[in-house]
């Protein structure tokens, strides 16, 4: 007997009855989500963006507004001199990024171990906890959102869901990524004499370009 | 595993003395139990909230077998290597099978509580590999060679300044002063060539998503993303119960995991991890092993303790316990501290091993008021005591002194006779209302004082009293 069917006996040995079909099993799951309203946060403010702007800010992460994208160069430019950082950014490989006129800023898509600052996108933000959403994929490595210090993400304001329960909903039956991760914030730690430090392993800022409205 | 060598009772003794050790822990459980309540009182949906909590992880220990099955398949499907282990020992034989395969020099791990229970870190040592801990707590602990004292602050129990002789040591260069934003900057540096150089990352998982196949962790360093993206191979562990049916439903618990975890409303980093790397994806590991493990929780499945099952490791019943908060997580010997210790390590480890554990708490029920999902621990500990009981392990002394008080307790004659002569023997002992010490009863009075007895007994002020009223009628 293998460890997999000894663990499986022992948990049907457990069971008085016998396991209902999967559709029954399946149909109280589905009720367990059913009035979500009611075991989440309300939202205070009544403008998505608001709501996601009033979530981040309070964890550290910073914004600027942006009319469109081709506004985002010129926002890096502002972002990395009032840091008193060089004009260097490793860039997210992706075409939309790319297509921008990144003069006077030395752009690279590799991103070293010390990587000073990065910028990339976001798919979704998610008002509820003030979170980014990023997915791994070809024109997406995940390391460029963990190894620099000053990690920039372009948010279109058009992509704000509501709730957590939102995101799940948009990725239910569909090809998952090898990596999903919600970013809530800089990297923090209170590992010594919980003490709030940020900047433990991940970025120290999280900068947001918001686009549009 | 892992069974204390100690007795509790020594262990308990010598922490009490600790002096830095209370500063410390205070210092942490304090702060996580006011930023909770803050947490909790701002989200009014909570106690709705954690009743569909406890709704969800009932729901999937009915189902077990049928998403473990699910998940297997998923993950299966998204090209990940499922393994099962029925204890530690079967765990750690496979997790050391996949680094010897791969001549794995070098492992790189995001903490773990289940990596603890089953011995990783010495079956990695035994191995001949080289294991970093990346999470901050676990690598203040791996340098100073101990174990998590706390299941969410694995390193609370050390000061700043213990830290800092540790890191003055270790780092390469040395931190150059012991505030924590510079010893936690040192780190950073330190680590930073260890996660890019490792051959193997192993992570945790805090949820088991059936229907995608992916195992999600929550950090705030971003340390796992670190461990489990540069290697070529990430291998997850995990405990059977973690599965939850759905990403929506790991939300619905992860709502309550953070909050009564920190404080907090949400991790830095909640990350869903699904399979390896997707043929030309830009960066992720080649191969990605999940080791499913049972290690005693199929026989808490069939027993009284089943409830336990539900528990998500979020260290709120620690935070909120007086004993925890007098002796620490070191004292409780196994590797889960607390009350939820004090309820899983006779699981683990063998109840003859801990039956003091069970013991060592007073019944206020605060841990079972905080529990996210909840578990009646106070209720699960005394199933502990009633077996201790049955099995013969309490010590002779306990056994003859409960014996003599069955006895006097059917005699009531002999009973009320017994505590008169008990109350007024107690007197004799304390001055100002406190008894501060009293003999064959050193291991209570060492740590705190006991009430002086009025002089009388409960039913001779009662029947005094009524003989009173009886003469104003
Ligand atoms: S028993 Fe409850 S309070 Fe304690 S760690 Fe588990 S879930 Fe949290």
């Amino acid at each position: 007997m293998t460890a997999r069917d000894r663990i499986l006996a022992a948990i049907r040995a457990a069971r008085p009855a016998p396991l209902p079909p999967a559709e029954a099993i399946a149909a109280e799951a589905a009720a367990l989500l059913d009035a979500p309203e009611s075991v989440r946060p309300r939202p205070v403010e009544a403008v998505l963006a608001a709501e996601f702007v009033r979530k981040a800010s309070a964890l550290g992460t910073s914004f600027d507004h942006l009319p469109d994208r081709a506004a985002i160069p010129l926002a890096v430019n502002r972002y990395l001199d009032t840091h008193g950082l060089p004009p260097a950014l490793a860039l997210q490989p992706a075409p939309a990024l790319a297509a921008l006129d990144w003069t006077g800023i030395d752009t690279h898509d590799a991103v070293a171990p010390d990587q000073t600052a990065a910028l990339g996108l976001a798919l979704w933000g998610i008002a509820e906890t003030g979170s980014l959403v990023i997915h791994s994929g070809a024109d997406a490595p995940i390391l460029l959102s963990f190894l620099p210090l000053h990690h920039i993400v372009v948010l279109e304001e058009r992509s704000l869901l509501p709730h957590l329960e939102d995101y799940a909903a948009r990725m239910a039956g569909q090809p998952q990524p090898r990596n999903a991760i919600l970013i809530t914030g800089p990297s923090g730690t209170t590992d010594i004499e919980g003490s709030y430090v940020r900047g433990a392993h991940g970025p120290g800022f999280l900068h947001v370009l918001m686009i549009g409205g | 595993m892992n069974a204390p060598q100690q007795g509790f009772k020594e262990r308990a003794d010598a922490e009490l003395k600790n002096a830095v050790l209370k500063i410390a822990i205070d210092r942490t459980t304090g702060n996580a139990e006011r930023k909770r309540a803050v947490a909790v009182a701002a989200f009014p949906e909570f106690q709705a909230a954690r009743a569909r909590g406890r709704a969800i992880k009932d729901h999937v220990i009915a189902h077990l077998d049928h998403y473990l099955e699910m998940f297997e398949r998923n993950a299966t499907a998204a090209g990940a290597t499922v393994h099962w282990a029925s204890d530690d020992a079967e765990a750690r034989a496979i997790i050391t099978r996949i680094c010897l395969e791969a001549d794995a020099k070098l492992v790189t791990r995001a903490k773990s509580m289940l990596g603890e229970e089953i011995g990783l870190p010495h079956a990695l040592a035994d191995a001949g590999i080289e294991r970093v801990e990346t999470d901050l707590a676990e690598h203040i602990i791996q340098l100073a060679g101990e174990r998590p004292s706390h299941i969410v602050w694995p390193a609370m129990h050390r000061t700043r300044e213990q830290v800092a002789i540790l890191f003055k040591e270790a780092h390469h260069p040395p931190p150059a002063a012991d505030d924590p934003a510079t010893m936690v900057q040192s780190a950073r540096r330190e680590l930073r060539a260890r996660f890019l150089g490792a051959d193997i990352g192993i992570s945790g998982a805090n949820f088991l998503v059936a229907d995608t196949g992916a195992t999600c962790t929550v950090t705030n360093e971003g340390n796992a993303e670190l461990t489990t993206t540069p290697p070529r191979i990430h291998i997850v562990t995990a405990g059977i119960e973690k599965l939850v049916p759905s990403t929506a439903h790991a939300f619905a618990l992860l709502r309550l995991l953070v909050r009564s975890a920190t404080g907090g409303e949400m991790t830095q980093y909640t990350t869903l991890h699904c399979g390896p790397k997707r043929p030309g994806d830009a960066d992720g590991p080649e191969e990605m092993h999940i080791v499913l493990v049972d290690n005693g929780r199929t026989r808490m499945l069939a027993d009284e303790f089943r409830p336990m099952l539900r528990c998500i490791r979020c260290g709120a019943c620690m935070n909120h316990c007086v004993v925890y908060r007098q002796i620490g997580g070191h004292a409780y010997g196994g590797t889960y501290p607390g009350p939820m210790g004090a309820v899983l390590t006779p699981v683990l480890d063998g109840l003859a091993q801990s039956r003091d554990l069970p013991h060592a708490c007073t019944m206020n029920g605060r841990c079972a008021e905080v529990c996210p999902v909840e578990i009646p621990l106070p209720t699960l500990l005394r199933a502990w005591r009633t077996r201790s009981w049955r099995e013969r392990l309490e010590p002779r002394s306990v056994r003859a002194a409960l014996g003599l008080w069955a006895m006097a307790a059917r005699r009531p004659g002999l009973y009320r006779l017994g505590s008169r002569i008990g109350v007024r023997a107690l007197r004799l002992f304390g001055r100002r209302g406190w008894i501060a010490s009293l003999p064959l009863a050193g291991g209570w009075t060492a740590y705190r004082d006991l009430p002086r007895p009025l002089g009388r007994t409960f039913m001779e002020q009662y029947r005094a009293e009524q003989a009173r009223k009886e003469g104003r009628r």
